[in-house]
């Protein structure tokens, strides 16, 4: 049988979404009071949860901290029945070493942490269902739980996965997607400015191709950044209102 | 939108079963695609307005009877998403459902219903679908349309016959995917494409892999021998097949069998391929088949229903059809187009249905159609839509160049003397030559000048797409135009009057001839004269001719312009000369036809016969014919190394034939597109949409190829069809022109392949059937003897109690032609020896085309007086031939060569 069909010829994708679409994102902000600062975010069928600590002092060895900045410390994990088949998965394996990586040059790239010298923040990303495009979940995630403790940042991080099939570049992957054989990019993106936080690939694509990929993918984040400005005003409302009383 | 989540269960990849949760957005507005349709939505293809119902067919339909909806007539048909997936996971008929949907000759549209938040019904166990009655709304909607009727008969009754039929197995099932693809991964199958054998099509057939390393020894083809290892594949297939166990290997068998021997077939081949069985079938490549119609009291074992029949197909290589019809009476000894439906493991026959009525079997138009048909060519007449798109060009409304396109356009009308030349005849000129001295004699400026068919055919138009699906098709008796007559005959014709063309402008040093500057780039031209090669030669000859443009005008003027015009030719011709002298030291050969190496050059060069102008003639068609063929390629899908050329140069195109080749014609939208990019980036200006991705151009130019094959096979079918029809009116025993010298070419185990000037190669075996020999009387009279045959490596010979005979290679005997005929499949010559000795008729005649062309003429016109049917424009096609026979060095030779080098 022939592979999965992407982009149907009337330009509809697998789970009925046009090409530029997004899933539908849900957030909320301040999950946990335990946490300096916490939250949950649904981006179609994946879902994480991010929890921040800090800023506060070195805790381990006070070798590694800075003097003029704060240190970021990430830390990237799945749930063993975040995907179809239950699957134990220990820490410090080289996926999640490497995602935390990557988080934690996105986020070192947005906070302002030059204003908590020789302190460490501390973030903990946790996917409970995974269905295409953690990374850039955990990207969202986080960024509301950082705001949600209060470190200033420059601007929200927003970022999102792309495709490209059939000359179309394909918005917010899902896993069927990613599985289905489409050099992806992930990218992480500071909306106001347009500057790039990071940006990822690993798959083959012709150079002629890559400028509208990362233009679908800039555009894809931006319309990530209202939803999450949105869920940041709506939380900052109703908190207001609780204090109020 | 809504969203709302689907659960799967799939298989995973180790074959677990997993629960899968996708989700699931519905939309509110998914365009309905109906013009009546008030919400505005539309986009793309619209379904017209004027209809009186619209169809939704159910899968089950869908899955059953697409052939049906299939038909251009049947309009407003609405695909439903949910019929079309159920179609994608059965994996068969897909693709043709999608181009269906894409043809915009087709009324039917796609409806996203499963995307629609009020079609959506989420999946549960419910009650089956309403069946669709197709036979009423056949009836109620179509009555008229007899061969949806028909059609719609037919594959119903192969669908009840396939329910129906549960007997003993004739053949093992085969394997099921997984098994097939763990095999195939594991070594123990070997996957390949299916050839049967076109001489021993009951036993032989060969597994061909091209996944396969050169080293191993299965990558030359693997033997199929039987038809019950063949185990129901047809030829064509994608199979994979296993190694039999060593007790059963057998060898190949290189004697000459009855009908006609392969002329590549390597007897000289030490690796024995060895034997397999196929155990599944990956792919099916069914094509359309002809098949004809037994007639009645042939025995029809098949006595259990009375419609079934089986029928012989026209090719060889395929089994017999077993087709269900209540037309079996009426279509005795009628080749008929038929589909194959399914082969099940009970049946010895596949089950097919027929589609299509051709005609009589042996009627000069049955038999074209057959090998139209046979070669997936599809011609049909040019549709009105299409017409409709072209440009008005009539006497009352006369077709003019746009102002604004004209300014665009570089204006060459006034500046250079433009003509063509051409075939005496030739109705459509697409390509022109301009030729002057520039700055004072020190420079020549060469211009080639062809059709800009790419204005008037935008891409993507309905010209385009049935342009697309063919080339011009050059039968012996006819020819089926790429594009409608408008554009070929006249408006992209370069005759007189104000024409668009694609020209390319060389400078040329006057002395050295080496090129300074070239242009390309789209411009109007006004062609002064049409020539033929036969005028123009005499021209250059200093001949007193009437040359027709020149015909009105006073004798001065006449003169002066008659001067220039020879002057022009003679630049032209030591130009060509000079190139040619170039290209010949590089190691470019004339052959028939195509051209190759220096080392092969020499060495036919060395090999002729002064004595036998026909042997050096038949050494050339020999070595044309190991060659491979020239293909089309995109460049942007190979490596630069990779390129490889006959002709000594280092890139080569062609693009002077727009009219004629589809490829031309991509070949000027990409220069159209290059030029574009260029003078666009130059003034800042937005470049354009490239014309088509690498992907899109690699799999355009594979199709172009494999039109291109199929062409050719066509035209030799044809041309052997009428060599067949001619000598079948004429009794061998005494009309003296079915007695003809030919030369032997090749040596085989029980006789000779040989040439015959008449443009025919065959065998001519030296042991009959009844196992007598062929002996030579002193007088070089032959006859049967019975005797023994021995084969060496460039002699046979045979012994009998009369002495003995030796036939050597390139000897010349001669020989009987008559025609071996039969009902089902398309009818051959025999040759019978007849002498050893050269044919004493054989006047010293330059043998090939006239007779030829002769020969077309003289069937058509039997054809023509056998049906009271007008014959179809003979005269044409004899041009046709003669324009691909010259092949003395005239200046048509010549000029071929500066067409050649135009890129």
């Amino acid at each position: 049988m022939a592979g999965l069909e992407l982009l149907s010829d009337q330009g509809y994708r697998l789970d009925g979404r046009k090409s530029t679409e997004l899933r539908k994102v849900q957030a909320r902000m301040g999950v946990f009071a335990q946490a300096d600062g916490s939250a949950y975010l649904e981006q179609g069928n994946t879902k994480a949860l991010a929890v921040v600590y800090g800023p506060h002092e070195m805790r381990g060895s006070r070798s590694r901290a800075l003097h003029d900045r704060a240190v970021i410390n990430c830390q990237y994990s799945m749930a063993t029945f975040s995907t179809a088949e239950r699957k134990r998965r220990p820490h410090g394996d080289r996926k999640s070493t490497e995602m935390s990586l990557h988080l934690k040059q996105t986020f070192e790239a947005a906070v302002m942490t030059q204003l908590f010298p020789r302190s460490q923040i501390d973030i903990y990303v946790k996917i409970l269902q995974s269905d295409g495009g953690n990374y850039s979940v955990c990207v969202n995630a986080a960024t509301l739980a950082v705001i949600d403790a209060g470190i200033p940042m420059r601007d929200y991080v927003c970022a999102c996965t792309v495709g490209f099939v059939d000359e179309t570049p394909l918005a917010d992957l899902c896993y069927a997607e990613e599985s289905g054989g489409v050099s992806s990019l992930a990218l992480a993106l500071l909306p106001r400015g347009g500057q790039i936080a990071l940006v990822q690939m690993d798959a083959r694509l012709h150079q002629d191709h890559l400028g509208t990929l990362i233009e679908a993918a800039m555009t894809a984040c931006k319309c990530v950044s209202k939803v999450l400005d949105e869920v940041v005003r709506q939380h900052l409302q109703e908190t207001s209102v609780l204090s109020r009383e | 939108m809504i969203k709302t989540e689907k659960v799967l269960h799939l298989k995973s990849s180790r074959g677990r079963k997993v629960r899968v949760v996708r989700e699931h957005y519905l939309r509110e507005r998914v365009p309905c695609f109906s013009a009546l349709c008030q919400a505005g939505c539309e986009n793309g293809k619209v379904l017209p307005g004027d209809l009186t119902h619209y169809v939704v067919p159910d899968a089950e339909v869908v899955l059953n009877y697409l052939e049906v909806l299939e038909l251009v007539e049947l309009q407003g048909v609405v695909f439903t998403q949910t019929a079309c997936q159920a179609l994608h996971s059965k994996g068969r008929f897909y693709n043709r459902l999608r181009n269906l949907l894409k043809d915009p000759r087709h009324d039917c549209v796609l409806f996203a219903n499963e995307f629609q938040e009020f079609s959506y019904c989420p999946r549960e166990k419910g009650e089956s679908q309403e069946k669709w009655q197709t036979q009423e709304y056949l009836q109620s909607f179509w009555p008229a349309l007899q061969a949806a009727q028909d059609l719609y008969g037919s594959v119903r009754q192969a669908l009840q016959e396939k329910e129906a039929d549960s007997s003993q197995r004739e053949f093992p099932e085969h394997l099921p995917a997984q098994v097939l693809e763990a095999g195939i991964k594991s070594g123990r199958f070997v996957q390949g494409t299916l050839n049967v054998s076109k001489h021993r099509a009951q036993n032989e057939a060969f597994v061909t892999s091209d996944g396969l390393s050169s080293k191993s020894p299965l990558s030359a083809g693997v033997l199929v021998a039987g038809s019950k290892s063949r185990n129901r594949a047809v030829h064509g297939d994608l199979v994979a097949v296993e190694l039999l166990p060593r007790v059963e290997w057998r060898g190949k068998v290189t004697a000459l069998s009855e009908g006609l021997a392969d002329e590549r077939s390597g007897d000289d081949d030490e690796i024995k391929p060895m034997p397999t069985r196929v155990v599944g079938i990956l792919q099916r490549n069914w094509r359309d088949y002809v098949v004809t119609f037994p007639p009645r009291d042939a025995a029809q074992t098949q006595s259990r229903a009375a419609q079934r029949v089986l029928a012989v197909p026209w090719d060889r290589r395929i089994p017999k059809v077993r087709i269900s019809t209540q037309q079996a009476d009426a279509l005795q000894d009628h080749r008929v187009v038929v589909r194959i439906d399914s082969w099940p493991s009970t049946s010895l026959y596949p089950n097919g249905h027929s589609v299509r009525v051709l005609g009589r079997a042996g009627e000069l138009e049955t038999e074209i159609q057959t090998i139209l048909v046979e070669n997936c060519i599809h011609v049909p007449p040019f549709s009105e839509a299409q017409l409709r798109e072209m440009p008005v060009n009539s006497p009352e409304k006369p077709w003019a160049a746009d102002p604004a396109e004209a300014a665009a356009r570089r204006d060459l009308r006034r500046t250079h003397l433009v003509f063509s030349i051409d075939p005496r005849g030739c109705e459509d000129v697409d390509d022109t030559l301009s030729v002057r001295r520039l700055a004072g004699g020190k420079l020549l400026e060469l211009g080639v000048h062809i059709a800009d068919v790419t204005h008037f055919v935008r891409e993507e138009s309905l010209t385009d797409l049935e342009a697309r699906s063919a080339t011009t098709y050059y039968l012996a008796d006819r020819r089926y135009d790429m594009l409608p007559a408008v554009l070929s005959a006249d408006l992209c014709s370069l005759l007189g009057g104000v024409d668009y063309a694609m020209s390319v402008v060389w400078e040329l040093d006057a002395q050295s001839l080496a090129v300074t500057k070239v242009w390309f780039g789209r411009t109007l031209i006004r062609s002064s004269y049409q020539l033929h090669y036969e005028l123009a030669q005499a021209l250059l000859n200093g001949e007193e001719v009437q040359v027709p443009e020149l015909a009105r005008l006073d004798p001065e003027e006449r003169d002066a312009k008659l001067s220039e015009l020879i002057q022009a030719l003679e630049t032209l011709t030591h130009i060509a000369r000079h190139l040619r002298a170039q290209r010949d030291r590089g190691g470019a050969l004339e052959l028939e036809g195509v051209e190759t190496n220096k080392a092969l050059a020499d060495s036919l060069d060395r090999a002729v016969d002064p004595e036998d102008p026909l042997v050096n003639r038949l050494f050339r068609m020999m070595a044309t014919q190991a060659m491979s063929q020239a293909v089309y390629f995109s460049t942007g899908a190979q490596p630069e190394d990779q390129f490889y050329h006959y002709l000594a140069l280092d890139r080569y195109t062609h693009f002077t034939s727009p009219i004629r080749r589809y490829a031309d014609m991509v070949v000027h939208r990409l220069l159209t597109a290059a030029l574009q990019l260029e003078r666009g980036g130059q003034q800042g200006a937005e470049p354009g949409k490239p014309p088509a991705g690498n992907k899109d151009m690699e799999e355009l130019a594979e199709h172009i190829n494999s039109r291109n094959r199929a062409a050719q096979r066509a035209q030799n079918l044809s041309t052997g069809l009428f060599q067949c029809l001619f000598f079948k009116e004429r009794d061998p025993e005494t009309d003296p022109r079915c007695v003809a010298d030919a030369i032997i070419y090749s040596i085989r185990d029980n006789g000779v392949l040989v040439f015959i000037p008449y443009g025919v190669k065959g065998p001519v075996y030296m042991r009959n059937k009844e196992g007598l020999v062929v002996t030579a009387g002193p007088d070089g009279t032959c006859e049967w003897q019975s005797g023994s045959v021995h084969r060496h490596s460039d002699h046979i010979t045979t012994t009998s109690g009369c002495g003995s005979a030796t036939f050597r290679l390139f000897d010349h005997i001669t020989v009987r032609i008559s025609v071996l005929s039969t009902n089902c499949h398309a009818d051959t010559l025999t040759l019978q020896v007849i002498s050893n000795q050269p044919h004493l008729g054989a006047a010293p005649q330059r043998p090939g085309s006239p007779r030829r062309s002769q020969l077309v003429q003289e069937v058509v016109r039997l054809a023509g007086e056998a049906q009271e049917k007008a014959a179809r424009r003979p005269e044409l096609s004899k041009e046709e031939r003669e324009f691909r026979q010259s092949r003395t060095p005239n200046l048509y030779s010549l000029l071929e060569e500066i067409r050649e080098l135009a890129l």
